[in-house]
């Protein structure tokens, strides 16, 4: 594609859409730091500029202490992504390694059925999942919200055995020369090369799961128990009343729910290129 | 091989099992996760939702069979499953191929080597980052019909804005506003696909005198359609399942305006406590998606391109 935009009017033009576009999808985010750094004075009299003209760096220290349980929600959140990252990035690859190495009756069809669960919908299992966390009493705990996620899912497996294919299987074969067996070729030999698809995994989890909303919306109602997403949605909610919420606090809330998913994927954006996510899908190469 | 049989031996003896049969313990032992979390968290659901589809449950009573009703019930007597229905469609069959146009066209403008390239596609990028909660409350600001900043940016130019979420004609609108907001996804999968296209075909291209143009069409186009065609599935089958957005913007307001399928779910189940209904409305939500997904699969033969099929 070197060829393309040559001409210095055709650079120029590419220059002007570029801009105009990064200014229209920064806008939005510009205006939330502008009301995360806004003086409680500017946030009662909602009397917000679009542009930063306070600077409250110190929003970002009250918001723990203003009263509001955010400190709370964010302890909440990490209870339910930090278990969800390791043990689901661990279950499924310990699973698409079954799937991608090891020979079994059944194995061609569990894997259909791996791929089919892929298109199912969440919707079509709410009901009877939450029936089933309701029967056990872990409505209005974390509970229903870790658990499940801690074993490996469809696309996790289906990513990562897609993955594991790609390593040739005289590894394994030298392995089991020296004595090892299936287990002790999947910690030394496969794991330690999956690494950038387990980041990947792990990443992905982990923005699922800080972001999740439905989930806990559906199992959670005691303020002291919600995670971030909920907590702040609720918090915003509030205004109904003749009272109007502390939006500055909520929007630092809000940054504060957006800048880990935003380190996170800048720092393994190396990883979920290389584990071949960059290009797509696993059918185009 | 050989070696490797060889090497099995002395532990085949030692335990008595052949290896074949050690490999399947251990295949079973591996995928023993997947198979308990699908079984308790999706199969097990999935039966008792379909059997809860043909009851009248109201989570509180045990369930009666009855048998199709609550199917009938969607399509012929609850004006409101239609509606749901068409603004589901509506806000899918628009919001998906737009940001597919848009995602295709700031693809093609970012997949040169130029300077700022990486300060661009990072910007474009950033907002799909942003998980739906935060964005669905900027998006709620960003939207306020008096002192919104969109409506205040519409006025310099002299054009009054709408009541956007308060005005039934507008309120799904915004909500395709917010999901093309979040086009940086699909667009920085794009540029990886036209990235990948062999550069030796642009390079024939420029030999035989193709412009800008053509390429596009005739190279670029054609090799990234597997894409482009995997882009379009996966949005369809989230934009039927669209929440977080309706329910953080609108809860489905004003006047149902912006009902959709999931939402609908959720208030008939957990705010009406229609269980058995609301499962066979997941259902309906279900077969709907696989059509859908069936269609697009079929049609595709006719115009994706698969590299493999040149190579035969």
């Amino acid at each position: 594609m070197n060829n393309n935009y040559k001409t210095p009017g055709a650079k120029a033009r590419r220059y002007a859409i570029l801009t105009v576009v990064s200014a229209i999808l920064c806008a939005p985010l510009v205006f939330v730091v502008s009301i995360a750094l806004s003086s409680d004075a500017t946030t009662n009299a909602m009397s917000f500029s679009f542009f930063p003209t306070e600077w409250h760096w110190e929003n970002f220290i009250r918001v723990f202490d203003s009263g509001l349980p955010i400190g709370r929600f964010i302890i909440n959140s990490l209870c339910i992504v930090l278990p969800a990252c390791l043990f689901m990035t661990l279950s499924s690859a310990l699973v698409s390694y079954g799937f991608a190495r090891l020979r079994a009756p059944g194995k061609d069809i569990l894997f259909i059925i791996v791929l089919s669960t892929m298109m199912i919908p969440g919707q079509v299992l709410m009901i009877p999942q939450f029936i089933l966390f309701r029967t056990l009493g872990w409505v209005n705990t974390l509970l229903p919200l870790v658990i499940p996620n801690l074993f490996a899912n469809a696309y996790n497996v289906f990513l990562m055995r897609q993955f594991i294919t790609r390593i040739p299987t005289e590894l394994d074969e030298a392995a089991e020369l020296d004595g090892l067996g299936y287990f002790g070729i999947f910690t030394r030999i496969i794991l330690p090369m999956m690494t950038p698809v387990l980041a990947a995994v792990c990443v992905f989890t982990f923005s699922a799961n800080w972001g999740n909303f439905f989930g806990p919306l559906l199992y959670i109602n005691d303020e002291e128990k919600m995670p971030l997403a909920l907590g702040l949605q609720v918090l915003s909610a509030q205004s109904s009343g003749a009272q109007t919420p502390p939006w500055n606090m909520i929007m630092v809330g809000s940054l504060i729910l957006i800048i880990p998913v935003l380190i996170v994927y800048y720092f393994s954006q190396k990883y979920i290129y290389e584990s071949g996510l960059g290009v797509g899908s696993a059918g185009i190469k | 091989m050989s070696a490797v049989t060889k090497a099995a031996k002395p532990r085949k003896e030692r335990r008595g099992l052949t290896r074949k049969t050690r490999e399947a313990i251990a295949f079973y032992a591996c995928v023993s996760p997947w198979i308990f979390g699908f079984v308790v968290f999706t199969a097990i659901p999935m039966v008792a939702s379909l059997y809860l589809s043909f009851t009248d449950w109201d989570s509180f009573q045990s369930p009666n069979f009855v048998g199709f009703a609550n199917y009938v019930k969607a399509f012929t007597k609850d004006p409101l499953f239609w509606k749901v229905l068409g603004h589901t469609f509506y806000y899918a069959c628009v919001s998906v191929p737009l940001s597919l146009l848009i995602a295709l066209y700031l693809s093609n403008l970012l997949s040169n080597n130029f300077r700022g390239k990486r300060a661009f596609r990072t910007i474009i990028y950033l907002p799909s980052l942003v998980p739906l909660v935060s964005a669905g409350l900027i998006f709620k600001w960003l939207l306020k019909p008096e002192d919104g900043p969109i409506n205040a940016f519409l006025s310099i130019f002299g054009i009054k804005g709408p009541a956007w979420l308060l005005d039934t004609h507008w309120v799904i609108p915004a909500i395709i506003l917010l999901s093309l907001w979040q086009v940086g996804g699909g667009t920085i999968l794009l540029i990886s696909a036209i990235n990948g296209v062999p550069k030796e075909l642009y390079e024939a291209a420029e030999i035989d005198g193709a412009g800008h143009y053509r390429m596009f069409w005739n190279i670029t186009f054609p090799m990234i359609t597997p894409i482009l065609f995997f882009n379009l599935v996966t949005g369809i089958i989230g934009a039927f399942q669209v929440f977080d957005q309706v329910y953080i913007l609108t809860e489905g307001g004003p006047d149902n305006a912006s009902q959709m399928m999931v939402p609908y779910i959720y208030t008939t189940a957990f705010k009406n406590f229609q269980m058995g209904y609301a499962s066979a409305l997941a259902w309906i939500l279900f077969v709907i998606i696989m059509i859908i997904s069936a269609l697009v699969l079929r049609s595709s033969s006719a115009w994706v391109f698969y590299e493999s099929e040149v190579k035969k």
